[in-house]
């Protein structure tokens, strides 16, 4: 283990270093300054916003939730988390198309309403998810029925 | 603070948070990571060899496949990359937040490989539908921070390998310890939740720091099995999502689902789709030209073809993918003269490469360079049709090259000479 760390290491600073070399070589000061703050803009975006965010809306379901069987909410959960993924990698599309393209052949489609199409699809999955989820724990321990609505 | 911390991180306990996760994550990442570090220097050299370097021409699809998977990786990464750095999160608020010149060297390293990661996905992504809301050069930056990426992923490995080892298998020691199946000894490593240090109750937070804290303590907690599972899946799901609705743009078999990538297969005059057009190459009045004529080269030897000798040399029709490096392919029916036959005419050498020159003005792709294997291979033709019509002005009209497996960059539209080198 301890061979493969060091190698492991010496490659890692091999590719910091040729990284760093192609970066002065290649780009200036202002530029390289650019990247860097592109660099601590998304560190602080993911660490700072997004993720406290995720926290405050776990935390938000969990306690709205209460009387909602846990499954149901990761459910729930895991369908938000598919559809603002999704969101995040198609927004940006949205906005470009806005603002216009280098040619027509780029972002040809209607971005926004196959965004708003997915949605509703994941609502209904989600939906029938949680249909199936209920009726399976009903007919495993139907004792615990009552307390589901 | 470091009461501050301490309740931060206990706040962002959760099941999904443990060091089994991040090592499954953590494993189908770094997966994604080589795939596009291994796709994106084959790509590189094929657009900058060096001298010595030879590629296979063979399949013609070869580009198309090795690029499709650099863009579709590199979408994968966006929810693998949110999943892994989910499961390390309340790491961040480590007490105390430096323990030693180490220790700070390592959080200062893990501080740029998710930076540079998050940087390198995002600006790959913006690429695919041509967007630069930076000043800084998207090829040279991609392509530097490859380098630190995959660099600092090496780093992380071997500082971690412990960890990775304790938790790589469902049967692993740490695997068992964290689902409580080895009795007593010391619970979970390091980034366990369960291994942040008990806050003392006596000592509560005051203000609205400690309101926060007690809203979230008062939430019903999690169940961690459904918790676990719930998390995976939702990665699993988003990974898989985000891959098939957008690979149609490179893998025909998705294409019926592609509703969101930034590029559409038979769309765009001569039903392919436009990386770079006429107006913007500069080439609305030159490449129209009735004096125009293509001229091929080899030291003395010259000659000079217009676009109906062109026209009346035999012609070859095959069926070729135009890839780009964005990632979006399409295959289509290529017509033209044999680009080994105009070589012939001028007496080159099937082991000289070409230097090709278009009618742009301007732009890194106005000059580039051939290898002998591409421009000896049969199938490589200057195309003067394209699926059976005359070539669109947006397509290299009154010629452009075609060959197998090359970028799509590389496939010179608006051919003006061809030089064989010496």
């Amino acid at each position: 283990m301890k061979i493969t760390r060091v190698i492991l290491i010496v490659i890692g600073l091999a590719g910091l270093f040729l990284g760093a070399l192609i970066m002065v070589q290649k780009e200036r000061p202002d530029q390289i300054l650019g990247v860097i703050v592109w660099i601590g803009a998304a560190i602080i975006v993911h660490d700072g916003i997004l993720s406290p965010l995720l926290l405050l809306l776990d935390v938000w379901m969990r306690r709205a939730g209460r009387r909602i069987p846990f499954g149901v909410l990761a459910i729930v959960q895991g369908g938000v988390v598919v559809g603002a993924i999704m969101s995040m990698l198609v927004l940006p599309e949205i906005y470009k198309k806005s603002i216009g393209t280098k040619n027509p052949t780029i972002l040809p489609l209607d971005y926004g309403l196959n965004l708003a199409l997915f949605w509703a699809a994941v609502a209904l999955l989600t939906a029938a998810a949680c249909a199936i989820y209920l009726r399976r724990r009903r007919a495993s321990s139907p004792a615990s029925s009552a307390s589901i609505d | 603070m470091r009461r501050l911390l301490a309740y931060t991180q206990q706040a962002l306990s959760a099941p999904p948070r443990n060091p089994r996760m991040a090592v499954v994550i953590g494993r189908l990442l770094a997966i994604a990571f080589l795939l596009c570090f291994g796709t994106g220097l084959y790509s590189h050299f094929l657009q900058e060899p060096e001298p010595w370097m030879r590629f296979s021409t063979v399949p013609a699809q070869l580009y198309q496949v090795t690029q499709g998977i650099h863009i579709a990786a590199g979408i994968a990464c966006f929810p693998l990359i949110l999943g892994k750095l989910y499961t390390i999160y309340p790491q961040l608020f480590q007490t105390p937040p430096v323990k030693s010149p180490l220790h700070l060297l390592e959080r200062a390293s893990i501080a740029l490989f998710v930076g540079a990661s998050l940087v390198q996905i995002t600006i790959g992504l913006l690429n695919t539908y041509q967007w630069y809301p930076w000043k800084f050069g998207f090829r040279e930056v991609h392509w530097a921070l490859s380098f630190v990426v995959i660099g600092s992923l090496a780093i992380h490995i071997a500082v971690k390998l412990p960890m990775i080892a304790r938790f790589w298998t469902r049967n692993s020691e740490g695997t068992r310890e964290l689902r409580g199946e080895t009795a007593g000894g010391e619970t979970s490593g390091e980034t366990a939740p369960d291994a942040a240090a008990p806050v003392a109750e006596s000592a509560p937070v005051g203000g609205i720091t400690g309101r926060i804290f007690r809203w979230i303590d008062g939430a019903p907690s999690a169940e961690p099995a459904v918790s676990r599972r719930g998390f995976v899946t939702a990665v699993g799901v988003s990974t898989a999502t985000v891959v098939a609705l957008t690979a149609g743009q490179s893998f025909a078999a998705l294409s019926p689902f592609n509703i969101f990538a930034p590029r559409v297969k038979g769309t765009g005059p001569n039903a392919l789709p436009v990386n770079r057009t006429a107006k913007a190459a500069q080439v609305l009045d030159t490449a129209v030209s009735p004096d125009w004529a293509l001229t091929i080269s080899n030291g003395p030897r010259t000659v000079s073809l217009t676009r109906a000798e062109l026209l009346a040399l035999p012609q070859t029709t095959v069926e070729l993918p135009i890839s780009c490096v964005e990632g979006w392919s399409q295959m289509a029916t290529w017509k033209g003269v044999r680009l080994r036959e105009l070589l012939n005419k001028v007496g080159a050498d099937t082991a000289q490469g070409l230097k090709l020159t278009s009618l742009e003005k301007k732009g890194g792709y106005r000059v580039t360079q051939m290898g002998p294997e591409y421009a000896f291979d049969a199938s490589t033709l200057v195309a003067l049709e394209v699926n059976g019509d005359t070539l669109d002005i947006d397509h290299g009209y009154p010629a452009r090259m075609i060959a197998p497996g090359r970028p799509g960059v590389l496939q010179t539209k608006w051919l003006s000479k061809l030089e064989v080198e010496a």
